[in-house]
Parts: structure tokens; sequence; C-alpha cells
């Protein structure tokens, strides 16, 4: 028989789904009911432990406790009692096998209506009733219907018809159809039972899947959390640093602008002295002319130091693209170690200068080329800062490296370098200074790299280090 | 220009700004001495006479505020005037809380500097003519023999030779004698004098009785 053969096999989808949500709103409202008993037990004992399906956690959103988690043999009993729910036990077993009796008496009904135009038709529909109520109603209903189903066909199409008697030519078509019904009926719910633990097996997979992804969903929002968490500190830190760096270069302007002030206010000082002085001699009886003459001889000079001051910070400042002019190396280190004699003096520094004779010259920028010198003789006094108990010595030499390369080295009785830091220590943002911001250096390395030299840094064998640079000579120049 | 008369001190790092600010002084007729650095002042011999000092703030060794606080502690008191290139107001009030008479920045004009050096030097001729006074007092006071110094305390509290007689165990005549050579050696002009010299000396034990 086919049909009993596919039938379970191919139920059509609308049922399969009805019966699905079936199962599905039996198990939330079994869940509920039992996640509420659970937890008037346990007091939120559990309450911290992971969380339970979706589905479940619907259920669960707007209680205050969180839900606890269900054991998978939890999870089976509730899908085998929600296909069986004991509070509708009764009304669902009348109509199960009401489904039966009505299934029967239809089959009958048929059977009659068929008989009628063909005589010799079968007991198909009685077939299809018992295999219907064995396949909805389950096995007992099923049985009803086999019972009914025969005590139908014996009463209305056995000879002697409307009778429950028995003649001998209908007994074997009797019995045939009894043991047919019989086997199709248990077949029927065998088959439905299969088919319903398959389909147990089929929601249970459903409902951990379902439970597995709310637990990844939860995993992963707890990491978007952690991550927009995390970016937020970044932000932070970037904020913290930009806000770092903008002190430190207002400090480093700040201290530049004062050393600034102080080098062109001494000399200011100085003309506005020497011309008070002059007045004086000159109006006291009779004119001192000799002193009032000095006077005036210094306030020539001492105006002419602030201008040149003035001109050399701002040959500093200047962004002028890179000219290429013969340069001494010699007259840049008298004039940068004139520039910085102050600073050495405020640092306790002495300067001293070793120039080579005859030093050929070099082609480059005359104001990169300062600032260079510049940025290695403050280095140099910096690194000195914290030296007590041996002099601040500061060396700046120049000889020839080759014939064809001049050297200038800047020797300093300070901390000295670790050998890690003698490659870094031309990398930007590299300092070691509190007030540094790590571009003196950068920027002298990319200068004299620029002009086609080298810098390089050492480490002393007694103490401090020593920067040196070197530049290509210009031989015809220097003849 | 002899050896009391007041000099003017210059401690400043900047030769030129020193030279200036000893041109300024030297015309009008004050004695001047200048020093690169706190060190060659404090080394340097200091003549015995009113005096002040313009004094740097920023300078290479020490600076201008501990050398203040430093002679201060050796009790030499000085009037200083401090110049400096860039004021702070803490700078201004530690200075002048230290007693420091004036504090200029750079640059400043002539005539107040002048004014400056002025104010001190009267100041400081007040407290040095104080001091030479009280110095001379004292070798007096040093000149008398333990048992003059003794007459000398009791006179001073207002006994009559008769009580310091009695107080000392010696005669009236012997007291006489002492309190003349007291007086002659204190070089007082009368009782009176020699009270009020004894009260400035205030010597050990004179307030006993």
């Amino acid at each position: 028989m086919p049909f009993v053969w596919q039938s379970p096999l191919q139920t059509p989808l609308g049922l399969r789904s009805m019966f699905r949500d079936f199962v599905f709103s039996r198990l939330r409202e079994w869940h509920t009911k039992r996640h509420d008993a659970m937890r008037a037990e346990k007091c939120g004992a559990r309450r911290n432990r992971a969380t339970r399906c979706s589905s479940i956690a619907t259920t669960d959103r707007d209680s205050a406790q969180p839900p606890d988690r269900i054991t998978s043999r939890e999870r089976e009993f509730a899908i085998r009692m929600a296909s069986n729910p004991s509070a509708r036990r009764l009304s669902s077993a009348i109509f199960r096998n009401g489904l039966a009796v009505a299934l029967v008496a239809a089959a009958l009904g048929l059977t009659f209506v068929l008989q009628s135009v063909v005589s010799t038709a079968g007991y198909l529909f009685f077939y299809i009733a018992v295999v219907a109520s064995a396949w909805f109603g389950g096995k007992w209903p099923g049985a009803l219907a086999v019972v009914l189903s025969v005590l139908a066909v014996e009463y209305y199409f056995m000879a002697p018809i409307h009778s429950f008697g028995m003649n001998r030519e209908s007994l074997p078509i009797f019995v045939e159809f009894a043991v047919s019904a019989l086997v199709v009926g248990w077949f029927s719910s065998w088959r439905r039972q299969a088919e319903t633990e398959l389909q147990y097996a089929r929601d249970e997979l459903q409902l951990r899947v379902e439970e597995r992804t709310a637990e990844l969903q939860q995993t992963n929002r707890r990491l978007l959390a952690e991550m927009a968490e995390r970016k937020r500190a970044e932000e932070a830190y970037y904020e913290a640093q930009a806000e770092l760096a903008r002190v430190t270069r207002l400090s480093a302007m700040g201290a530049l602008a004062a050393s600034i002030s102080h080098e062109v206010n001494q000399p200011l000082a100085a003309v506005v002295t020497n011309a008070d002085a002059c007045m004086m001699w000159l109006s006291s009886d009779p004119p001192n002319l000799e002193e009032a003459r000095a006077a005036v001889d210094s306030i020539a000079q001492q105006g002419t130091r602030a201008s040149e001051v003035v001109r050399h910070i701002r040959a500093m400042f200047t962004k002028a693209t890179p000219e290429r002019t013969m340069v001494q190396v010699n007259d840049l280190i008298r004039e940068m170690g004139t520039l910085l004699e102050g600073a050495a003096v405020r640092n306790q520094v002495t300067l001293h200068t070793e120039l080579g004779a005859d030093l050929p010259a070099t082609v480059g920028d005359r104001v990169q080329l300062q600032q260079v010198i510049v940025n290695l003789i403050l280095n140099g006094i910096e690194a000195m800062s914290d030296v007590t108990g041996r002099p601040r010595l500061l060396l700046i030499r120049s000889t020839m490296q080759n014939p064809d390369e001049v050297l200038v080295a800047v020797r300093d009785s300070g901390v000295g370098i670790a050998l890690k830091d003698e490659k870094r220590i031309f990398d930007a943002f590299f300092t070691t200074k509190a007030q540094g911001m790590g571009m003196g250096l950068s920027i002298s390395h990319s200068i004299i790299e620029a002009h086609g030299g080298r810098l390089w840094a050492s480490a002393n064998s007694d103490y401090g280090a020593t920067l040196q640079f070197t530049l290509p000579a210009e031989r015809e120049a220097a003849s | 220009m002899n050896d009391s008369d007041p000099i003017v001190f210059v401690v400043d790092d900047d030769e030129s700004v020193r030279e200036a600010v000893k041109r300024l002084i030297a015309s009008v007729g004050l004695r001047v001495e200048t020093f690169g650095s706190t060190r060659e002042f404090l080394d340097a011999k200091r003549p015995e006479a009113p005096a002040c000092l313009v004094l740097d703030v920023r300078l290479p060794d020490t600076s201008g505020l501990e050398l203040q606080s430093d002679l201060a502690a050796a009790n030499v008191h000085i009037p200083i005037i401090f110049v400096t290139g860039h004021a702070d107001v803490p700078m201004t009030v530690r200075a002048m809380k230290a007693g420091a008479v004036e504090f200029l920045t750079k640059p400043f004009r002539g005539q107040e500097l002048l004014d400056a050096i002025q104010n001190a030097i009267a100041k400081d001729r007040v407290a040095w003519n104080e001091r030479a006074q009280m110095a001379e007092l004292r070798a007096r006071y040093d000149s008398l023999t333990p048992r003059e110094k003794e007459v000398l305390v009791l006179v001073a509290s207002g006994l009559l030779n008769k009580q310091i007689g009695a107080e000392l165990g010696a005669s009236e005549l012997t007291i006489k004698t002492h309190r003349g050579r007291v007086m002659q050696k204190m070089a007082a002009d009368s009782l009176a004098d020699l009270v009020r010299m004894a009260e400035r000396i205030n010597p050990s034990g004179s307030t006993n009785k």
C-alpha cells in the first residue's frame, strides 16, 4: 500500500510546521512554568550562569533574574512533555478518539457511496481512516479506528449484512481485512512514532543551535562592547598623547622664547645703561668727554651684538629652500659657538673648539648646516645638565677625515648614549629628555644626508658621547 | 677717595652690562667694584665702608637669590639691588621679603639704578655708623678688667658706691677708684653717658640684681 508508506514521510509542509509550532509553543509554556518553579527553588543560586536559548530567553527577558541554564535532560523532558501536555491530556484524548470515530464514520459513508457505484469496491477508505487515526491520533485512537472499522465492515458489508454474524465464505475476507487494518494501523503508528522522534531530535538540534547561537551572539555582543571600550581607551590615549606633545612643544617654545629674550635683553640693557652713563658724564662740570665717548662706543658695539642675535635667530627660523653656497665649517662653528656661549655659561659648560687649519670649503645650505651645529651643541650641553663631579666640557673639533671629506665632531662629557640607542637617537620623536621633542637629531640627520654626508653618534671611552658628521669637501674652493 | 668712602659692588655675568653699570656709577663719583660671578664676589676682600650690592638674579654658578640668603646666613648685612632680564612675581616677592632694597628689570633707566644705589648706601651708612660705634664701644669695654666690668654693671644698675662696696666686699674708696677708671676707659662724659653705653653693650649679667 503505497499511500501508507509514503504518507508519513510526505506530510504536507503546512502540517509539519503547524506541528512544530505546536511543540514550540508548548515548550515555551512549559519552560516558563518550570523556570518559575526552579527560580523559586534555587533562589537565584545559579543566577550568573550562561543564558538559555533565545526562545526561552525571550520569556525571561522581562524577569529580573537572569535565566538559568537548562540541561539537555531537562530539554528532552520538556520536548516529550510538550507533545503530551498533562494539562490538556483529557480533552486531547477525547479529540483524538473522536477523530478516529469521525474518520471511520466518514470511511463508512464513502464506502456506501462507492459500493452503490462499484459493487466490488474494497475497504480502502477504512484503511485510510485507520492510517489517519494512527497518524494524527496516536496508538490508541489508531487501535480504536481498527476496532470500529472491523465492526463496521463486519456489520455492514459481510454477509449476513446488518448482523454481527459470520458465514463461512466471508470469514477469510473478514480476517484478511482485520489483519490488514491492524497491520496498517500498527505500521502507521510505528512510522509516526519514528517520525515524531526524528522531529524531537530535529527540534532538539534546533534548540541547541539556537542556544549556541544565542551564546555566540552574547559573546559577540560582549566582544563588540569590548572593542568599543578599547577604541575609546585608544582614543583617550591618543588625545592624552597629543596633549602631551602640545604641552611639550609649548614648553620648548617657552624655553626658546626665554633664551631669545635673554640673548637680546643683555645687549639692550647695556645700551640703555651706557646711554644714561654717557648723559651723566656729559652733564658733569666739566664734561668728561673721554668717558662719554667710551660709553657711546660701547652702545654701538652692543647694538651690533643685539642685531647679530636677531639675525641668527631669523636665519634659524627662515624656511628658505636649501641654497647651495660655499661654506667654511670653521666659520659656522665659530659663529654658532659665539651664539650659544650664553647657553653654555648658564649651564656651566665650557665650550672648546679645535678647528683644523686649511680645511677645504663644502657646498651646502648655510642656514641648515648652522642648524645642525646648533642642534649638536645644544644636545651636548643638555646631556651634561645633570653632570656633577667632573668638568662639563664640550669640545667641537673639525678635521679632514680623508682627502675629500671634512669631519666635525661634538664631544661632551655628559650622560652618554646607551649602546641600544646609538641608532635610535636619530629617529623622529626619540628622546631621553623630559622636555625634548626628539626632533633635533632627526632633522640634523636628514640635513647632513641631504648634503651627501653622514651623521653618527658613539659613546666615549670614558664618559659622554660624541656626535660627528662628515661633509664632502670642495677641492677647487680650498685651493 | 679714602677707605671709608661708600662703595658699590656689581655682580653680573655679562661683561658688557657690567662695564656699562660700572661706567654709570662712576659718573656720580662712587667707588665701584665689579665681579663676574658670586664666587668672585665672595672671594674678594671687601673694604670696610658703607656699601651696596647690585646683583644679577641669573648667574652662572649660584643665583643672585641664593647669594642673598647665603649672605644673610653669614650675618653679612649689605643692601642688595636686584637686576634681572625677566622677573616673575614669586622671584620678586622672595627677593623683597629677604630684604632687597630694589628690584629692577633690564633694561632699566640709569637714574632708577642710581636712586636705588643712593638709597641703599644711605641705609647702609646708618647701619655702618652704628656698627662702627658699636665696635668702638665693644673695644673700650673689652679693655676693662674683670673687676671694673663688675663695677660697671652695678653702677649702671643705679647702686651707690657704698652699696657696690658692700656687694663686692670692698671699701667705698676702692670702688670710687674703679669707677673713675671705668669712666676714663669708656670715655664717658657723665654718669648718664656711662649708663647709656652700658645699656648698648648690654654686657652679660647686667640684668641681675
